[in-house]
This record gives structure tokens, sequence and C-alpha cells, in this order.
């Protein structure tokens, strides 16, 4: 569904990421872990189009994505939620979810009815309809960030770090939400700290080191991998 | 009493004029975060161009305004274009220059093209009429009436329609407006667009009861700034009732202390609300 062919990104003539590959294929989770700093987010900005590859391309569906603009890219059925989640926080919670749904614009009924299915799954979103973003707590902007997102209804959603900041038996919700939305039907790429949490639901990871990836293989060879165990599982 | 009265309507007047040339000064703020200081020379080129319509091709007050409106916004979109697309990756500081650059090229072409003299516009609705008592003239009804049928209208489009949201999305979080699908080139362009038609018309409107020359936006974008800063930098309802507080505090301010002083009210104005609420009437997080 997705691939990542010998992909750089480059700050100036800083080297942030250097010659990634990345398949996801369709219907799969698939986790990248590293230290901080180790380019995670960068390989999800340059997926949404965001920072442009100085060499590699990107394949979404067959076809390079890597010239699009970030609007043609989420167009195209990729959306993400960012680290930072990027809401708009003087829009209500509600008005967030419908700009969520920008690229279905013409499309009222269906909005209507994904909202209620985003509703069904972060009941405080619901509670809080009417409320400012900027004005809901850390936990509850995530969901709202994540909800925002399954708005465009996407084929692949790219989730960048969804339990930082969250209370441990939040960070288990969000995972079961997680899971729910691939199983409805949603391919995810996530990024994350939580590994031992990630790679519970996921079908395969990528260890990040310095902008490089160093190890990949299943979630039961990350488990199985000693050096992994130790520097991220951390048992 | 009646004087009061008299006095208060035409603060509606200067006010509405106010709160058009302020409410595009704030929208363009979301996208520049930077006040467009070229924004003056926009509401300067509107009149003058409603101006020449009239006289040059002989065309109904009306009719000129709205090609006024029409060219104004296109002279914004292209500004954008030229000007502040190619440096959205700078500092605020280049932003600026350039806008400056903007207003200073703008009004130079003002005074080849049309001179430095004072222009006169006529106007069609120069009838007075008795309303309550109040004696009105037609042409200050008509600047009341039409800007405060573009402010709703302007509301109804930024509140009930995705295009109009997503211009104040863009003002909220331009990566996350674009992260949502969003094309930000598209959202810029039409608000420097929506922000040139309301300086031209608000210019085209007032310029019957003013006078029509190359530096008539200087104290009007001055007072817009005032009124942004006041409303609170980016705030729609800030501009609108900033602009309104402006003129029923010029319009008071010149009967009861003196004409004289009607210029420097905005000022005034403007230390006391800072001194008060120094991030603005509506400031970011509140409205
Ligand atoms: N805008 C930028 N300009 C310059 N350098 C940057 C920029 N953004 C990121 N970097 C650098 O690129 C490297 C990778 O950063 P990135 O944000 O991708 O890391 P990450 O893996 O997401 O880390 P974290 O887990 O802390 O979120 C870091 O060394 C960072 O300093
Ligand atoms: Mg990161």
């Amino acid at each position: 569904m997705l691939s990542l062919r010998d992909v750089s990104v480059q700050y100036g003539n800083y080297t942030a990421i250097q010659n990634i590959n990345i398949e996801v294929r369709s219907g799969e989770i698939v986790v990248l872990l590293g230290a901080n700093g180790a380019g995670k987010s960068t390989t999800f900005r340059t997926i949404s189009g965001l920072n442009k590859p100085a060499t590699g391309d990107i394949f979404f569906e067959g076809s390079s994505i890597c010239s699009l603009t970030p609007d043609k890219i989420v167009k195209a059925g990729i959306v993400q939620c960012a680290e930072d989640r990027k809401l708009f926080p003087e829009m209500s919670v509600q008005e967030n979810l419908m700009m969520g749904a920008y690229v279905h614009r013409r499309k009222k009924k269906e909005i209507k009815h994904t909202l209620e299915e985003v509703f069904e799954l972060f009941p405080i979103l619901h509670e809080k309809r009417n409320q400012a973003a900027g004005s809901l707590s850390g936990g509850q902007q995530q969901m709202l960030a994540i909800g925002r997102a399954l708005m465009s209804k996407p084929e692949l959603m790219l989730l960048d770090e969804p339990s930082i900041g969250l209370a441990p038996l939040i960070v288990e919700q969000m995972f079961e939400s997680i899971q729910q939305i691939n199983q409805d039907g949603t391919t995810i790429l996530l990024a994350e700290q939580n590994a031992h949490a990630a790679l519970s639901i996921a079908n395969k990871g990528y260890v990040y080191e310095n902008g490089n990836i160093v190890v990949e293989g299943s979630s039961k060879e990350l488990f199985a991998n000693e050096e992994v165990r130790k520097a991220y599982i951390g048992a | 009493m009646d004087v009061l009265f008299q006095q208060l309507f035409n603060g509606l007047t200067v006010g509405s004029v106010y709160s058009l040339v302020a409410l595009g000064l704030t929208l363009v703020y979301g996208i520049l975060h930077i006040p467009n200081f070229a924004h003056g020379a926009l509401y300067m080129v509107g009149a003058y161009i409603t101006y020449t319509m009239m006289t040059s091709l002989g065309l109904h007050y009306v009719f000129a305004i709205v090609v006024s409106i029409i060219s104004v916004g296109l002279i914004s979109v292209l500004m954008e274009r030229i000007v502040f697309h190619p440096l959205r990756d700078s500092t605020p500081i280049q932003h600026k220059v350039a806008a400056i650059g903007v207003l200073l090229f703008l009004e130079a072409l003002a005074h080849y093209i049309w001179g430095a003299d004072y222009q006169q516009m006529v106007t069609p609705y120069g009838q007075v009429i008795e309303v309550f008592g109040l004696t009105l003239t037609m042409q200050r009804i008509l600047i009341v009436v039409t800007a405060i049928v573009a402010m709703i209208l302007l509301y109804l489009f930024l509140k009930k329609t995705y295009t109009g949201a997503s211009i104040i999305a863009m003002a909220q979080n331009r990566e996350g407006a674009h992260l949502m699908g969003i094309n930000t080139n598209k959202v810029a362009m039409l608000t420097f667009f929506i922000a040139g038609v309301l300086a031209a018309l608000g210019a085209s409107l007032t310029s019957p009861i003013n006078l029509v020359f190359p530096s008539m936006g200087h104290l009007v974008i001055l007072k817009a700034f005032v009124i942004i800063i006041i409303g609170g930098m980016g705030s729609i309802p800030g501009a609108i009732l900033g602009g309104y507080i402006l003129g029923f505090s010029e319009s008071i301010g010149a009967t009861y202390i003196s004409s004289d002083y009607s210029d420097i009210i905005a000022f005034v104005l403007l230390i006391i609300i800072l001194t008060i609420k120094p991030q603005g009437i509506f400031a970011k997080g509140e409205a």
C-alpha cells in the first residue's frame, strides 16, 4: 500500500533520515520505534508532503506521491495525526471534527454518519462537542486529533506518538481504540515510545537510530530480539 | 439630546467603514501573522477606481463600486502571489518590509495615474431625509446598511461554509489545515481577495462624504491597526466591535471635546484599553 524507497530528508545540510525503506501493506498496523530525535516524525512529515525528500521516492497504491502537495496526499487517502496535534484551538470540538471531513465536504450525509462513529469511539468528544478545542485536557485533545483524522475516512492513518502525555489507563484505551480503528478497515502506521504496547497490537516494526533503520521485523521477531528488548521494551 | 443622537448616527457611519477596513486587515493577519501595511493603499486604490469609473466611463455609483471591489480584490490577490507568497518561509521583518514596499509602490502609482489633487466623488444618494427627528443623508444610511449586510454575509460565509471555515482553520493552525486536505494556497488567495473587496467597499462608501487623494489611506489604516490591536489581533468580532467603539468615541469626542482632536481619540483609546486589557478585548483563546 505504502512504500518508502531509499528516502533521505535534510534540514538545511543536516540529514535527519537516511536511505529509509518502509513497506506497509493494506490492513496492517506497522510501528516505528526509536529514541527521541531518531527521525520518526520527519518520516511522517515527509509521507504527508510537509517535507520533501532529498533522495528516494514514496509510493502509495502504486503511484509516486513525492511531488504532491499535502492537501492532495490527504485526498489520496493518507491522513496524519501529528505529534503536536495541530488542532484549531478556538474552534469547537465539533467544528474541528467537521474540518477533518474537509475532503468529503460535499457528502453531508456521510459526514454526519462518520461523526456519529467518532462520537461512539470517543464519547467524551460528544460530551464536550461545543467546547473550544484549546480548552480540552491533553488526553482529550489527543482523542480529538485522532477523531478529526478519522473524519477524513483515510485508507492509511499516520499516528505520531498518540500515547504521549496520557495516563497509563488512558494509554491502554488509546491502543484499544487504535486496534478498533484498524479492525474497521484503516491501515495504520504508528510511531511510539511505548514499544511494548505498540508491538502488542502491531504486525511489524522498524527501529530507528540516528536517522537510519537498524532493525526491522515482525512483532514477534522484535519481541525476541535481545537488543530491542533491552533498549525499548525494558524487560 | 438631538445632538447626541445625531452624533451617535455619525459614529455608526464612521464605525461601519472602520469595521470593514479592520475586518480585512484582521483576516489577512491570520495568513501573514503581521499587519499588512499595504492594506491602506488598497483602500485608496478602491476609492480611485470607483471615482474613475464614474467620471471617465460614466458608470452609475453602484456599478462603479462593483467594478472597484472586484478589481481591488484581484489586485490584493496579485499582491499575495507576487510579494507575500514567495516570502512565506521568511521572517516577519521581511514581510513587514515587503508590505511597506507595496504601500509605497501603490501610492506612487496613484500619484502617477491620478495626480496629487483632491477629488470629490459625487453620490446619487445625496438626499436628506428626516427619521425620528434626525436629519440623515441617504448616503450615510447606505453606508451603514451596506456595511452591516456585508458583515452579516461574511459572518455566514465564515461560519456556515467549508470554504469560509478553511480561512479560520488556516489562521489557527496552518499545518493543521494543510493536513486536513485544505489547499492553503487557495485559502490565502481567497483571504486576500476578501480583504481587498472589504477595503474597496469601505473606501467607495465613505468617499462621497470625504475626499479622494493618494494618501487618504494613511489615517484609516493607522486607525484600523488600533482597532485590531484593541479587538485582539486576528479576532473577527474584535475587529467589528473595535471599529464601532472607535467610530462612536470619535463622534462623541468631536461633539463634547473638540472636533480638532477627533483623530487623536483612536490613540488615546488604544492606550486606555491596552492598560486595562493588554491582550485586547477579544484576545486569543477567549473569543
Ligand atoms: N525543522 C527542523 N529543522 C532542523 N532540524 C530538525 C527539524 N525538525 C527535526 N529536526 C531534527 O531532525 C532529527 C529528527 O527529528 P524527528 O522529529 O524526526 O525525531 P523523532 O524521532 O520524531 O523524535 P521524538 O521521539 O522526540 O518525537 C532531530 O535530530 C531533530 O533535531
Ligand atoms: Mg517525533
